[in-house]
């Protein structure tokens, strides 16, 4: 590369960003990627990652501040002029055309001449795989790879525009630890061919392997930015989640609070979609936590235990109850609550108000003879939800698709607080939300259970799980391989179970 | 009760509520009407045709739109839950067909239940298909549309038929008064019980903001009782509509069952994780709008006591476009029978405006069709507008306002493989 080693080859300078809500994403944010680098970008949800990324990328402009590409300062008011400059960015969920062949897709959009030529296309998939050293097939259908191979296709497809600078945006969350390693190896043999990443991640020891540089976000500021090698594990843990979980985290659950009556008694539940046999209790005053790896089948688990699943079989008894019928509705009348993974496509109605969302499960509850719903009372529920759970919003009449990640997480839960529940299922109840909302969601589970509820909660933060539950039941593969008592142990012994590394029957800790 | 300080939220303010409501996105459907109704009322007079808007008139383009009204208002509530109904036309049909081929030998009672009761039947297949099995709406109705047409052509072979009993057509075409004194009574009711609401609530400004159709209805009643009393006479047909009307819009705005169908359409996984049973509404408002079907197929025939294979082929796209005048979402999750009627209305009012103004016939589909698509253009664009204005309304203006909502955080379900 033409360039001087202490130019950098993209830098943003004071970067300010103010959204027409009043949201104050990025509060002066600066970050240097050097030529031949990989640059690490680290922050929770609700930091300005994803906002800085948009800016980045051209897909969003600031509202101050400067973004410089090689030295000159530039305007990207579109992706494209990213492109053109040599900025290419995988995003997440990156959108591949399933019904097209991979040759397609990596060439997707290309307009060098008139004609599909299809064999200078294979001849540069052959090239740009031997480049990387992963090889597709150029005439697989996209719809048919696995994740991890559909990652790379969007990896290749973003490398045939031969960008310097390749932004990879959370690109091992679905993937398997085999294409992970086939990943780094690709982006180390990239960076040795000089092409520059940004690579954002919220794994931090990917982070410490992989990266050169590092900066941190947090609260929309730069908390932390320096060479990878001159920190660790501690510090960037400290950075990215701030004093307040931290307190959480050290004020874990004494041993022995008191617990009551079982109020959840599951037998030999299992399904097809992806687990059992598996039995498990939970008493009131009760939070257990249920940890295990992506595909562990957690999710389906509570899905499952909630009467979602029709294919699910076994017991499923609330408060001693017999065992309940195989459908949301009778659950939720025996005392079951689920805050679901997927707020907007499971839990909430978008363009609703706040208060008509919050009062659909128990609707027949505030309603004059259970058929016509006092307005009066939906309101006055859903006025006491925003005070206790402190929802940030104007008015209990705000849409909730105009909310953010963490308001509208606590909207979810404004539906099961004030009704007849007697255990709470909560599936990734922090997922996507904000650090202060994050604090309050997991005070307000505790407080649940001192009010004498059970508590089932499913989370990939082990942190939450040790600081907020009394017991860990592992799931390994669909089946319970471990019951941990939270006090007694500690992240390490639990991802190992997790992960299958110590296999040890259920009850020892 | 405690004054709006007290509550921890102040809600959405009463001006704002009745801007919403009388927008051109809520009720710009009525405004067309009324915008309609005076372009016709000028150029006929202006062609020294006085009569447009005397009673007679009035009353014809109401019996001419009810049974079509009819079934937009049932249609609406299908929609609402997220489905399509192409098949109610031949639904009807067939209903027609049945009735008149009994009511001869079993009299109108058990004509008219089998007429409903297989209107229901189609219900039925149409539900089972689309729910259990989970074939695509429209798809099945086409099906069904076209299955149970030929089933007409089948029973009826090409012949129109006719009844010696005229039980039929006296109920489609007779003729009610509302007695003016009972106009005024349920005007004055209406009007007394949402002046109540209003009174006894926390919120005057805004629960009158709320109640402001109801208090328009009311004046309206009171105006016609009072000023027009020749319009309260009108056919059994056009007085079913208005029933209709207002009683299924009743359920969908103040009942459970209401707040559920919206539920259904808007987000059927939301609903059903909420407790609410996703099948049998959708099933339900299919049964209920073929039940509905029955008996407008019922009343249809009862026209002219007669029906031909080809009676009410294509009415289903009017009913449809009914609707979307009306501004139901295609999507499912919104929309208001009121204003399903109106647009039926729209319709009619139109083709009644072609003949009254000796335009012919041929322009009518243009006109129709021309119609359809430019509100369904202005729905769609006021969405949108809609939008971005509420969020620089309600958001500060800081810098350069962004013309996109804050990102969604890009890691929504954080699911990290251990370790």
């Amino acid at each position: 590369m033409n360039q001087t080693p202490d130019v950098p080859v993209l830098a943003v300078d004071d970067i300010h960003k103010k959204y027409a809500s009043g949201t104050y994403a990025l509060r002066g944010v600066s970050m240097r990627v050097r030529p031949g680098s990989v640059h690490g970008l680290l922050g929770s949800n609700g930091a300005g990652k994803s906002t800085l990324i948009k800016i980045v990328c051209g897909a969003q402009s600031s509202t101050s501040g400067r973004l410089e590409w090689n030295g000159s300062e530039v305007d990207w008011s579109t992706p494209s002029h990213a492109l053109e400059a040599g900025l290419a960015a995988v995003h997440q969920h990156t959108p591949l055309v399933d019904t097209l062949t991979v040759l397609d897709n990596v060439f997707l959009g290309a307009r060098d001449g008139a004609r599909w030529d299809v064999g200078a296309r294979r001849e540069e998939l052959t090239a740009l795989c031997d480049r990387i050293g992963y090889h597709l097939d150029g005439d697989e259908l996209v719809s048919e790879l696995s994740v991890g191979g559909r990652q790379m296709v969007a990896i290749i497809q973003a490398l045939a525009k031969e960008p310097k600078v390749l932004l990879l945006d959370e690109p091992t969350a679905a993937l398997s630890s085999h294409e992970r390693d086939v990943l780094f190896a690709v982006v180390r043999r990239l960076r040795e061919q000089g092409t520059s990443f940004v690579y954002v991640s919220h794994f931090l020891d990917e982070v410490m392997a992989l990266t050169d540089h590092l900066t941190v976000l947090r609260d929309g500021l730069v908390v932390l930015d320096c060479p990878t090698d001159e920190t660790d594990t501690e510090t960037l843990v400290t950075a990215v989640v701030g004093e307040r979980l931290a307190r959480i985290e050290d004020s874990a659950p004494a041993a022995d609070r008191p617990v009551g009556d079982v109020l959840l008694d599951v037998r030999d539940l299992a399904s097809s979609a992806g687990f059992g046999p598996v039995s498990l209790q939970v008493r009131a005053g009760e939070v257990v936590g249920i940890a295990g790896l992506l595909g562990s089948g957690r999710s389906e688990l509570l899905q499952a235990i909630f009467g979602a699943d029709p294919r699910a079989k076994g017991a499923v008894s609330v408060a001693g109850s017999r065992p309940v019928g195989n459908t949301p509705k009778k659950r939720i009348r025996a005392g079951l609550a689920l805050v679901p993974e997927d707020r907007n496509r499971q839990g909430l109605l978008p363009e609703w108000e706040i208060w008509r969302n919050e009062s659909l499960p128990y609707l027949g509850a505030v309603s004059w003879r259970g058929l016509v719903p006092r307005l009066s009372a939906e309101r006055r529920t859903a006025d006491r939800s925003v005070r206790d759970l402190a929802i940030k919003t104007g008015s209990i009449d705000t849409q909730v698709n105009q909310l953010s990640g963490g308001n509208a997480q606590k909207v979810v839960f404004g539906k099961w607080l004030y009704g007849s529940a007697k255990v709470l299922l909560l599936d990734e109840p922090t997922a996507g939300v904000d650090v202060g909302a994050k604090a309050d969601i997991l005070q307000l589970v505790r407080q649940q259970a001192a009010d004498g509820r059970g508590v089932l909660l499913v989370t990939s933060e082990l942190e939450e799980l040790r600081s907020v539950c009394d017991r860990v039941l592992v799931l390994r593969r669909g089946q319970l391989v471990a019951e941990l008592v939270s006090a007694e142990t500690d992240l390490h012994q639990i991802t190992a179970h997790a992960s299958g590394l110590q296999v040890q029957p259920v009850g020892q800790g | 009760m405690s004054t709006s300080s007290a509550t921890a939220t102040p809600s959405v303010s009463a001006a704002t509520l009745l801007g919403r409501r009388f927008s051109v996105r809520s009720a710009g459907v009525v405004y067309a009407l009324v915008l309609l109704v005076v372009l016709i009322t000028i150029a006929s007079s202006a062609q020294g045709r006085s009569g447009y808007l005397s009673s007679v008139n009035i009353s014809n383009i109401l019996d001419q739109t009810a049974l079509v009204g009819i079934l937009a208002i049932f249609m609406t509530v299908v929609l609402i839950t997220g489905n399509f109904d192409l098949s109610v036309a031949s639904t009807a049909a067939l209903s027609g067909t049945i009735a008149l081929e009994l009511i001869d030998d079993t009299g109108p009672l058990v004509a008219i239940i089998a007429a409903v009761l297989a209107g229901a039947v189609v219900g039925l297949v149409n539900a089972v298909l689309v729910q259990k099995l989970g074939v695509n709406a429209f798809i099945v109705t086409l099906g069904t549309l076209t299955a149970v047409r030929g089933i007409v052509q089948v029973i009826l072979d090409g012949q129109s038929i006719t009844a010696t009993d005229t039980s039929l057509l006296t109920l489609a075409t007779k003729r009610w008064v509302l007695p003016t004194w009972l106009g005024i009574v349920i005007a004055v009711a209406l009007l007394g019980y949402v002046g109540w609401r209003i009174v006894k609530s926390s919120d005057r400004a805004r629960t009158a903001a709320e109640s402001s159709v109801l208090l328009l209805s009311g004046l309206a009643v009171l105006l016609v009782a009072s000023l027009r009393p020749g319009l309260l006479d009108q056919t059994l047909p056009t007085w079913l509509m208005l029933a209709l009307a207002l009683a299924t819009g009743a359920v969908l705005r103040y009942t459970v069952v209401g707040r559920n169908l919206y539920a259904v359409g808007g987000n059927p996984e939301a609903a059903r994780l909420s407790g609410i049973s996703v099948d049998r509404y959708k099933m339900g408002a299919f049964v209920l709008n073929g039940g509905v079907a029955g008996l407008v197929g019922v009343l249809y025939a009862g026209r002219f006591n007669s029906v031909d294979p080809t009676v009410l082929n294509g009415a289903e796209l009017t009913v449809i476009a009914a609707a979307v005048l009306g501004g139901t979402s295609l999507f499912g999750g919104s929309g208001f029978v009121g204003k399903s009627v109106v647009g039926a209305l729209i319709l009619f009012t139109l083709s009644n405006g072609f003949n009254v103004l000796n335009i012919g016939a041929n322009y009518q589909n243009v006109v129709q069709g021309g119609v359809l698509v430019a509100a369904a253009a202005l729905y769609t664009v006021t969405n949108q507008n809609d939008r971005k204005s509420f969020r620089e309304r309600f958001g500060k203006r800081a810098g350069t306002p962004s013309s996109t909502q804050p990102p969604v955080p890009a890691v929504e379900k954080q699911k990290e493989p251990v370790g």
